[in-house]
This record gives C-alpha cells, sequence and structure tokens, in this order.
C-alpha cells in the first residue's frame, strides 16, 4: 500500500458512504419517523376515537367478536393474529395468514360491535415502519438490501472515525464563513461525531435484529434450521405445537384472556391462534412489554380445543438470549417516555443530517470548475442525491397529503396512498434532473416545504369536524409546519449562497476531498 | 437507588442535560477558536485547564446523577441522549451567537437546580 493507513480509510470512507448512501439516508429517514408510528397512524385516522379505559370484561369480548369474525372470514387461515384494543386505540386489528402462496388478510373491526370500523383504510405508520427495513421490496430482497449497506455503513462509521483528524477540536466547530465544503463537512463531522454513540449503537442493533436471517448457520446446525425451536429454547416464544392433522373445534376464547390476565401482571396486547380449526390448536396470549431496556414480551400459552394453560413464559431469559432481546430494544426504543423519545428522534434526525450531508459533500468536493461541464458521473450522483434526500421527505409529505384528499370510498385507498407517495418521489426526482444544480436543489426543497404546507392545510379543511382532541392533531401538524420552515430555510440558503471571495476565485478543489484541514 | 421510571423522568433527563451543557460549554470554552468567539482573547493556561477540570467533572455528575436516578440499564442511555441534544443546542448557538452562552450558561445552571429540586430523592 503506498499511501497512508488515513489516506486509505478516507478512500474507503468516501466510497464506501457514497455506494449505500442513498439507501441509509431512506433507511434513516423512515427509521427515525418509525418513532412516532403509533402518532403518524392516529393522524391517518382521524375517525378514532380514544377512551379512558377498557374493561378486562371487554377485553375478553373483543376477543370472542375478534375469533367469530375470524370463523366466518378466515376459517382456512394458518394463523390468526388479534390486536386487541387499547384506550389510545380501541380498535381490534385482526391479520390472518393464509395457506403459501395466498396473500394474507387485514381488516380493522370496532370492538363494540365486531363489524369492520368505519374508518378510511390506511396503512398509516406501518408502511413507513416495513419500508426502514424492507424498502417496499420482496421482504427477503428489501431485507437483504438494508442489511448489506448497514453493514458497509458500519465500515463507513469506523474509516469516518479513523479519518477525522480532529475529532475533538474540531468537535464543537461548525464553521459558516468559510466555502462550500468546509461548511457541508463541518455539518457531516458535527451531525456524525455528536450523535456517534447512537449511529453505532443503532447500526450495529439494526443489523443484530435481522442477524438470524444473515447468519442462519449457527441455527441450521444446532437446530436443523427451525428458527421457531431455537427461539422457543431460548424462552422468547412459547413452543410450537404442531397440527394434529385431525379437526378439532376451538373453545372460547373470553375465559383464556380472562385466564391470562389474572396469570400475568400488565396489559394483554394481542393473540395468536395457530392452525385455528385442528384438534392440537393454540392460543398464545402476548403481553405488552414490561419496562425495561430487553423487548421482551411475556406470553400463556393454551391448548385451543380445552382452554388448558400448556405453557406460562415470563422473564428468566439466558443471557445470550437476553444480550439480543436488549439489542432489539435498544434500537426500537419502545421503553422510552416522550422525552427520552424526542432525543432519539432527534439523534435520528442527526443520522438523516450525516447521511444527507456527506452526499452532498461528495458532490460539492468535484464540482466541475467555472464553465467546465460535469462529467456523467457527477450528473449522475447529483441526480440521486436530489432525487433521494429531497425526494423522500417530498414522498412522505405526499403520503400523508394524499390521505387527506383521496376519496374515502377509493377502491384499495391504501394502495393509492403508497401510490402517491412513489409518485411524488419520482416526480421531484425527474424535475430535479433537468435544471442547473442549485435552481434544481432550490426548487426541489421548496417543494417539499409546500407539500407539507398542503398536507397540513388538507387536514385542516377536510378533517377539522373529526378531530377528538384538537390539540393533539394541531400539535402533529405544528410539527409537519416545522418540518416545512426547515425545508424552506434550506431552500432559501442554496438560494442565497456565496462562497467567500478567495474560495470562489480559487475554484473548489477537484480531488478526494480532505476529511481535516491539513 | 430509586426504582427506574417510577417519578418523572423528563426531570432526570433535564438535570442530566443541564450538566452536560455546562460540562460540554466549559469544554468547549477551554479551546482557543471558541474562547475567543466569546472573550475575543484566546484562554491562558490556566483558564484553559480549570474549564478543562469543571467541564469533565460536569459531564462525569452528569452521568453519575442518571445512574443514581434511572440505574445501571437506564442511566446511560438517558444521559448519552442528554448529552447529545445538549451538545447539538451548544454547536448551534456558539456559532450563530456565541455570545449568547453568556446568558444561556447562568440560565441552564438555574434550571438544573430547579429540576434537581424537583427530582426526589
Amino acid at each position: 500500500m503506498k499511501q497512508g493507513f488515513r489516506q486509505s480509510m478516507a478512500w474507503l470512507h468516501t466510497w464506501s458512504g457514497l455506494v449505500v448512501g442513498w439507501v441509509l439516508f431512506a433507511v434513516f429517514v423512515t427509521g427515525t419517523a418509525t418513532y412516532y408510528r403509533a402518532e403518524i397512524s392516529r393522524w391517518m385516522q382521524p375517525e378514532l376515537r380514544r377512551e379512558a379505559t377498557i374493561a378486562p370484561e371487554a377485553l375478553a369480548a373483543s376477543a370472542d367478536r375478534a375469533v367469530a369474525y375470524l370463523q366466518e372470514q378466515a376459517g382456512g387461515a394458518r394463523t390468526w393474529f388479534v390486536t386487541l384494543p387499547t384506550p389510545e386505540r380501541p380498535l381490534i386489528e385482526l391479520f390472518w395468514r393464509n395457506r403459501p402462496g395466498t396473500p394474507p388478510g387485514h381488516v380493522l373491526l370496532d370492538p363494540r360491535t365486531g363489524a369492520p370500523a368505519a374508518m378510511r383504510a390506511t396503512r398509516g405508520g406501518d408502511f413507513l415502519y416495513r419500508f426502514h427495513f424492507e424498502l417496499n421490496l420482496a421482504p427477503l430482497w428489501g431485507r437483504w438490501i438494508v442489511g448489506l449497506c448497514a453493514m458497509v455503513m458500519l465500515v463507513a462509521l469506523v474509516s469516518g472515525i479513523v479519518t477525522h483528524r480532529r475529532i475533538f477540536t474540531d468537535f464543537f466547530t461548525l464553521r459558516r464563513d468559510k466555502a462550500a465544503q468546509r461548511g457541508w463537512l463541518d455539518a457531516h463531522n458535527v451531525s456524525g461525531v455528536l450523535a456517534l454513540p447512537f449511529h453505532l449503537m443503532i447500526t450495529y442493533s439494526g443489523v443484530v435484529t435481522l442477524a438470524l436471517m444473515y447468519m442462519p448457520w449457527g441455527v441450521t446446525a444446532a437446530y436443523k434450521g427451525d428458527s421457531q425451536a431455537y427461539f422457543a429454547e431460548t424462552g422468547q416464544i412459547t413452543q410450537a405445537r404442531p397440527a394434529a392433522g385431525a379437526p378439532g373445534t376451538l373453545a372460547p376464547v373470553g375465559p383464556m384472556v380472562a385466564r391470562a390476565l389474572a396469570t400475568l401482571p400488565g396489559p394483554l396486547e394481542r393473540l395468536t391462534i395457530v392452525n385455528p380449526r385442528d384438534a392440537q390448536s393454540t392460543v398464545v396470549a402476548v403481553f405488552e412489554e414490561p419496562h425495561g431496556l430487553s423487548h421482551e414480551h411475556p406470553q400463556v400459552a393454551f391448548a385451543g380445543t380445552s382452554g388448558a394453560v400448556v405453557e406460562v413464559l415470563s422473564g428468566g431469559l439466558a443471557p445470550a438470549a437476553r444480550t439480543f432481546t436488549t439489542l432489539v430494544g435498544l434500537h426500537e426504543a419502545h421503553f422510552a417516555g416522550t422525552a427520552l423519545r424526542g432525543l432519539f428522534f432527534l439523534c435520528g434526525l442527526m443520522g438523516c443530517t450525516m447521511v444527507g450531508s456527506g452526499l452532498v459533500l461528495w458532490q460539492v468536493a468535484r464540482q466541475p470548475k467555472h464553465g467546465a461541464a460535469p462529467g456523467f458521473g457527477w450528473r449522475l450522483v447529483h441526480g440521486l442525491n436530489l432525487g433521494t434526500v429531497a425526494g423522500l421527505p417530498g414522498a412522505i409529505a405526499a403520503y400523508l397529503l394524499a390521505n387527506r384528499l383521496l376519496p374515502l370510498d377509493l377502491a384499495g385507498r391504501p394502495e393509492w396512498e403508497v401510490r402517491a407517495f412513489f409518485g411524488a418521489w419520482i416526480a421531484i426526482a425527474v424535475a430535479g434532473a433537468w435544471p442547473a444544480p442549485r435552481r434544481a436543489w432550490r426548487g426541489a426543497l421548496a417543494a417539499v416545504a409546500l407539500l407539507f404546507v398542503a398536507a397540513v392545510l388538507a387536514d385542516v379543511a377536510t378533517a377539522r369536524g373529526l378531530w377528538d382532541d384538537p390539540a393533539w392533531f394541531l400539535g402533529f401538524d405544528l410539527a409537519l409546519l416545522a418540518l416545512a420552515a426547515g425545508f424552506a430555510l434550506v431552500s432559501r440558503k442554496v438560494a442565497r449562497f456565496a462562497g467567500p471571495r478567495r474560495a470562489r476565485a480559487a475554484g473548489a478543489p477537484a480531488g478526494v476531498p480532505r476529511m481535516g484541514p491539513a | 437507588m430509586t426504582m427506574p421510571g417510577t417519578t418523572s423522568p423528563g426531570l432526570t433527563l433535564l438535570v442530566c442535560a443541564g450538566l452536560g451543557f455546562l460540562g460540554l460549554a466549559a469544554l468547549c470554552l477551554s479551546l482557543a477558536r471558541h474562547h475567543q468567539a466569546v472573550w475575543s482573547h484566546p484562554p491562558d493556561h490556566r483558564r484553559r485547564l480549570g474549564l478543562r477540570g469543571a467541564g469533565w467533572a460536569l459531564v462525569a455528575l452528569s452521568l453519575a446523577v442518571a445512574i443514581h436516578r434511572d440505574g445501571w440499564a437506564f442511566g446511560p442511555v438517558d444521559w448519552l441522549g442528554a448529552l447529545t441534544g445538549a451538545g447539538l443546542l451548544l454547536i448551534v448557538v456558539q456559532s450563530y451567537r456565541p455570545r449568547a452562552l453568556l446568558w444561556l450558561a447562568p440560565l441552564a445552571a438555574l434550571l438544573t437546580v430547579v429540576a434537581a429540586l424537583g427530582v426526589p430523592g
């Protein structure tokens, strides 16, 4: 190796970061939004009415209504998932898995009547949540792409630390009076270094979340590939009960719910009913995670035909399994209260800033000399940068806007919202590819700001009468307006930016960016 | 040690963030560039050592408070989160309005004391 260690790390950082940067930006943005997944879902279904409490008897009755609906509509399904109502979300959510090759089913029921809930159909925050690790692709493809990008991100993080010469002296430095490249480098360094503990934690724990998929060999060797057996033996789920192959009748689930509530403390979250029409059917009552870093759901399993308890699972994980569940718990941050969740969200935004500013930095550092035509590579990176950094936030705004503007009785409404998401993304990316770079950035960022403002206006105009808690909805709208203001501000800065005379006269350096001042 | 999460986690975070802000501000001002932005001259040797010592002590105190209040599992998470938020505020303030530190630091100290008094235990 002719170059020094630091130079080779700078090369590695620049190129590993560029190659995965676009996917990582999407993963960071949707992941950051997912900290408020429940809130996004609530905003997207303003018809929802929250309740003060839900009595245990009402919970049992809801479970019975859910099973009645499933017996009628999804009798042949392999597994039923019943999410029980909570005061925050008083709905029964049903999901069922059919035979392989047939799409799964999904419906929301009103817990009082057991009929489908009268609410606009939407995928809500769940769409962004799934996009975060599947990119709206087939799950296997999406998870592999996101996972590989996350692994490269770990490489980029570590090589970035090595490359950064003045990590302590520049810790607090955000120079605004120097050339554009200096400013972007400072923004990249500050957002990267300040939230470095978060970035390392979130990337590593993100890979660990799906580690069994990326590295299945341990389970292949020890459990013959049966990951359910592995999860059961490590105490993360209850033992699987294989189907008997003979028909059986499911006992009423209401008493099982009552029994589960008497067995374990804490709120009951959902029921999983496996092989519902088999003689060996199983009902598993899954509780919410108790307060703790670790992601663990206490569970009670019942024999479906008799309603007898077959297993109670509550804590007591072995150290290895507990390490895994703690990393998953840290990644999801379900334990975080309002203030801490706000800080996680802030760290997520800094992650978005780090990836976005890194992408722009590549572009700025290689800006063609005044008058020279940019090469194909530069134009390609510019187009992808603009398409991702402005396109994705614009897509999210369009997704929210479509939620308010599409006709309520439109067939396939959730799919149309997703089409609006991708339509806006493509439109911004394509429209931004033609004009001169600075005009393109200014216009695209302004368009994103306008889309967020439009979503707020559409909310106030069409859904005002539906709000069950106007202060809450106005607060959400205010957050959207803050995002709009942020994009408008950056758009204005792009339009007004003039580098210092010295830098303009010399022309921006065209070589590999220096990662720290020499 | 109190039970984690039983009382006002927001106040604990505020105390951590306040101590973290003061600590990071002291560390920041121990650097010539940032000291100059506030007082238009670099710190002398004694002042630099003093600021640096106070800075690390306050950051460490912030961690100690977090662990005392929220235990070994949640404490470090709270601490890092609060420190990151405080650091971001500090960086934005000292690159746009460096002299605002002269009144922000006393305000942060006051808020920290008030929040600390509001935290039982």
